[in-house]
């Protein structure tokens, strides 16, 4: 049986540039620059003070009025892909539980869900209130903790911070009963999700899935922990809207950003019949891994250019018929570099000449929820045939020649690929193709 | 064109009754329970006193040289050595056919574990005014913290290990999904080799939150047993008097291969594995739909994917984690998906015994129903000796049970409504 053709038909995005796909489509033709200093807490003894952050955000508006009483448990992650999922499903037309329980226009077992998720941490404030009432000689007590201190947590407590509560809140709200996965591979999941999601349609096992990935390490410990990996641009401080330059010779570290992104993927044939706008098909996909990236303080793209190779494969087309590359573009020199050759490896010489553009030196990395925020965006270059300018991009660094501008450029693009590796390394590569009815 | 068939040719694992496939085997057999009070930090004053905890695995049991791997985190070292036996008993080792590229991984693996410490030592030391004082939080975290054992709690890490291990450079995923984790990990594993992504896959899963902070959220939950005065019967799946489930810990890997590539190879082939289902509650967080139609989604799915019909199942190797709710909605679900057959089919849970090892569960329960295939006999629920009226099906009471096993289905469900279903059977 021949696989079924994957339309994009649907794209919710919470990003620090803007809420919504306008806003953010506007935002990245705009090249604004959205990176600043931490507002949300105190970072003053950090080395990186910068952040893409998310401006007075809560979920408490995308979900039904019924549901307003569970966003207390949803950790900053679950809020954005709960957010995200209500922008992407109001922007396909499809009419799920959430939008109007009533007037349902898919059946629930065949709407699919599969969304990347990080390591949520919990919040310190909240669970340091409890730690500090089980405190003998300044030191935690274990049998205090046990017989009184662990009461004053919530008993919901550790359902805010499990990644899989992503979808589930998701599925929940939204009455999504078909498959459900939750993809935890740092970067990489938003594009292995999707990927994933991509096969499922293909196959018949769902009609639509709500897939992408969500995340925010805007915490002290996501902070500290991508400090100690020494992949945070710690230099500009003082200039925190230049901090995050992807591929440019200035490049000095990533930046963390907030956000994520949830795409409407749809059988092709449904999205037809029902008139929806078609931003792009998803004709390719491939995952691969580097075997050495458990070694975290050597740079990986997770073998990248097999990625790539797989999925431009996948969609049954050459090298050459690329038009665009979507760069995954965290900003680290290291990475950068590998990333680079990785493109070069995968695309051949041609991959200096190939319009490409990241979206990160305008928001930062949002890691699980990075990748579906690149796709987002290429599908809106499809769709919009123009190549969105890099932020902060300049003149290439030495080993980073890729087709990269700071202008807004009118193209004919017909395919684009786009791929996001993981700390770890993990990558996910997935082929876009211009829809034309 | 008929579709590519996927086998099982590997299994290992470490878990809290054995640290490789037949001695937790023989265990589960004996209805040996491998609960003990808990010893990896104080919880003597805790709701549970007690888990089924992994005692005295050292890696080096199953790899000569672990300095490598030195940062792995505890729940990564059982899944190394989980996965080292299911690559030894695959012999993939001495297969030159395999190409890196079309070898993957898909593991169900947990985050891990704090550095607990340091980490609560910071939040007592910043704290300040009734909240977090950041700026000292962070000049004490960057001298206290160290790179390695904050990087390993990441989901993907133990993914990263194994791959270096067997030179994976195919797709690589890890699935969250509570505790249905490697059940989904080994079925979308067998969906990509179908598909010709890959033609081997290394699948599983690996948890441990048997930790101070992870107790205490299953705890604030209500979901563990309490049965503190009782802790080798508090385990006691579809028993009337059960009263939450037992946290464990462990990893269980499997390498799964296309049947004609073992074929070719000269494997041993140890099962096939004809169908997967997935689903979703979509109900709420906290309870699973009282209906069970969820958990039947999954099995209705994973029957129509093996082309089988309910009369085909020999056995079903439950979720049965022992709390009120789960062990009742599963019956419903089995009623539902089995109708008359429901009570004829034997079910059980060797939650029993071994504990819930959340997103190792289903992996672990899965050789299990390859084992009863091999072996012709099914492992028993044990603890169980009060009916409960509305758990009225045969869950294979307190002893194994001799009898013709062909093909089983393993269902796990995950907290938030995820549903898995894998069915198995010996391959022909």
């Amino acid at each position: 049986m021949p696989e079924k053709r994957v339309a994009i038909t649907g794209i919710g995005t919470v990003t620090p540039v803007g809420m919504g796909v306008e806003a953010f489509w506007n935002a990245l033709v705009g090249a604004a620059a959205c990176t600043r200093n931490v507002s949300r807490f105190d970072a003053g003894e950090f080395d990186s003070q910068v952040a893409g952050e998310l401006d007075d955000f809560s979920a408490r508006k995308f979900v039904p009025r019924d549901y307003r009483k569970a966003v207390k448990v949803m950790a900053r992650d679950i809020e954005i892909a709960v957010a995200a999922a209500d922008l992407a499903f109001r922007d396909s037309g499809i009419i799920t539980k959430g939008i109007d329980p009533e007037n349902t226009t898919i059946q629930a077992s065949r709407l699919g869900c599969n969304i990347g998720a990080g390591l949520i941490c919990s919040d310190l404030d909240e669970l340091g209130s409890a730690v500090n009432t089980a405190v003998v000689d300044g030191k935690f007590d274990f049998k205090l903790w046990g017989s009184h201190g662990m009461d004053n947590l919530t008993p919901l407590w550790l359902l805010k911070y499990l990644p899989n509560m992503l979808a589930c809140h998701v599925t929940i709200i939204h009455g999504a009963e078909g498959p459900s996965n939750t993809i935890t591979c740092d970067a990489a999941s938003s594009h292995l999700a999707v990927g994933e999601a991509t096969r499922l349609i293909a196959r018949g096992g769902a009609e639509a899935v709500i897939a992408g990935g969500a995340e925010s390490k805007l915490n002290p410990m996501g902070l500290l922990r991508q400090g100690l990996l020494k992949r945070l641009c710690n230099s500009r401080n003082d200039t925190p809207a230049e901090a995050c330059r992807p591929f440019d010779a200035e490049h000095d570290g990533t930046v963390i950003g907030e956000g994520g992104g949830l795409l409407i993927l749809e059988n092709l044939q449904c999205a037809e019949k029902r008139g929806a706008k078609i931003y792009a098909e998803l004709v390719g996909f491939a995952g691969a891994c580097d075997p050495e990236g458990f070694d975290v303080t050597r740079p990986t793209c997770g073998s990248l250019d097999l990625a790539v190779e797989g999925a431009i494969r996948d969609a049954g087309i050459t090298p050459d018929d690329i038009d665009l590359i979507i760069c995954h573009g965290t900003g680290v020199p290291a990475e950068d570099a590998c990333e680079a050759q990785g493109w070069r490896d995968a695309l051949g010489d041609r991959a200096a000449e190939i319009p490409a553009f990241a979206i990160t030196g305008a928001m930062g990395s949002m890691f699980a929820g990075a990748g579906a925020v690149e796709l987002a965006a290429g599908a809106l270059a499809m769709y919009h045939q123009t190549v969105p300018p890099t932020v902060n991009f300049s003149a290439p660094a030495g080993d980073c020649e890729l087709g990269l501008s700071d202008q807004a450029r009118e193209k004919q693009l017909t395919y684009a690929v786009s791929c996001a590796f993981s700390v770890g390394g993990q990558s996910g590569a997935c082929v876009l193709k211009r829809y034309q009815s | 064109m008929n579709r590519r068939r996927v086998v099982i040719t590997g299994m290992g694992t470490v878990n809290p009754l054995g640290h490789n496939v037949q001695d937790t085997w023989s265990a589960l057999l004996a209805g040996r329970s491998g609960v003990s009070k808990t010893e990896l930090f104080d919880a003597s004053t805790f709701p549970s006193t007690f888990s089924a905890q992994v005692k005295g695995y050292d890696l080096s049991q199953d790899m000569p040289d672990t300095t490598k791997h030195r940062h792995a985190g505890r729940h990564c070292k059982f899944a190394l050595g989980a996965a080292l036996q299911a690559w030894k008993q695959s012999v993939l080792a001495e297969c030159d056919a395999l190409d890196p590229r079309s070898l993957g991984i898909y593991l169900g693996s947990g985050e891990g574990s704090l550095d607990f410490d340091n980490f609560t030592s910071l939040m007592i030391d910043a704290w300040e005014d009734g909240k977090i004082n950041t700026r000292k939080w962070a000049a004490l975290a960057k001298d206290r913290m160290d790179l390695h054992r904050e990087t390993e709690q990441e989901s993907n890490m133990v993914l990263a290990h194994l791959a270096s291990e067997f030179g994976v450079r195919g797709p690589a995923f890890n699935v969250l999904t509570a505790c249905a984790a490697s059940t989904q990990a080994i079925g979308e594993a067998a969906l990509q080799i179908r598909r010709g992504d890959a033609d081997v896959m290394i699948s599983g899963g690996a948890h441990s939150m048997i930790h101070p902070f992870g107790v205490t959220g299953f705890n604030r939950l209500t979901a563990l047993s309490t049965r503190n005065d009782e802790i080798a019967g508090a385990s006691r799946p579809f028993d009337l008097t059960r009263d939450g489930f037992v946290l464990g810990e462990g990893a269980s890997i499997l390498i799964i291969e296309e049947y004609e590539f073992a074929k070719a190879r000269g494997a041993k082939i140890l099962a096939e594995i004809v169908g997967y289902g997935s689903s979703a509650d979509a109900f709420r967080i906290t309870d699973q739909d009282p209906g069970g139609q969820g958990a039947s989604g999954s099995m209705t799915v994973a029957l129509q994917d093996a082309a089988l019909s309910p009369a085909d199942i020999d056995y079903i190797s439950a979720h049965g984690t022992g709390t009120k709710q789960n062990d009742q909605v599963e019956t419903r679900a089995l009623k539902a998906v089995f109708g008359a057959l429901a009570g004829k089919v034997p079910v059980s849970s060797i939650k029993s015994m071994i504990g819930h090892l959340i997103a190792a569960a289903g992996a672990t329960e899965l050789i299990t129903c390859v084992l009863a295939i091999r072996d012709q006999i099914l492992p028993p629920t044990t603890n169980y000796h009060h009916p409960d009226p509305d758990c009225d099906l045969d869950y294979i009471p307190n002893e194994p049970r001799k009898t013709d096993v062909k093909v089983c289905m393993s269902n796990s469900f995950g907290f938030g409504g995820q549903n898995d279903t894998l069915i198995v059977t010996a391959c022909e």
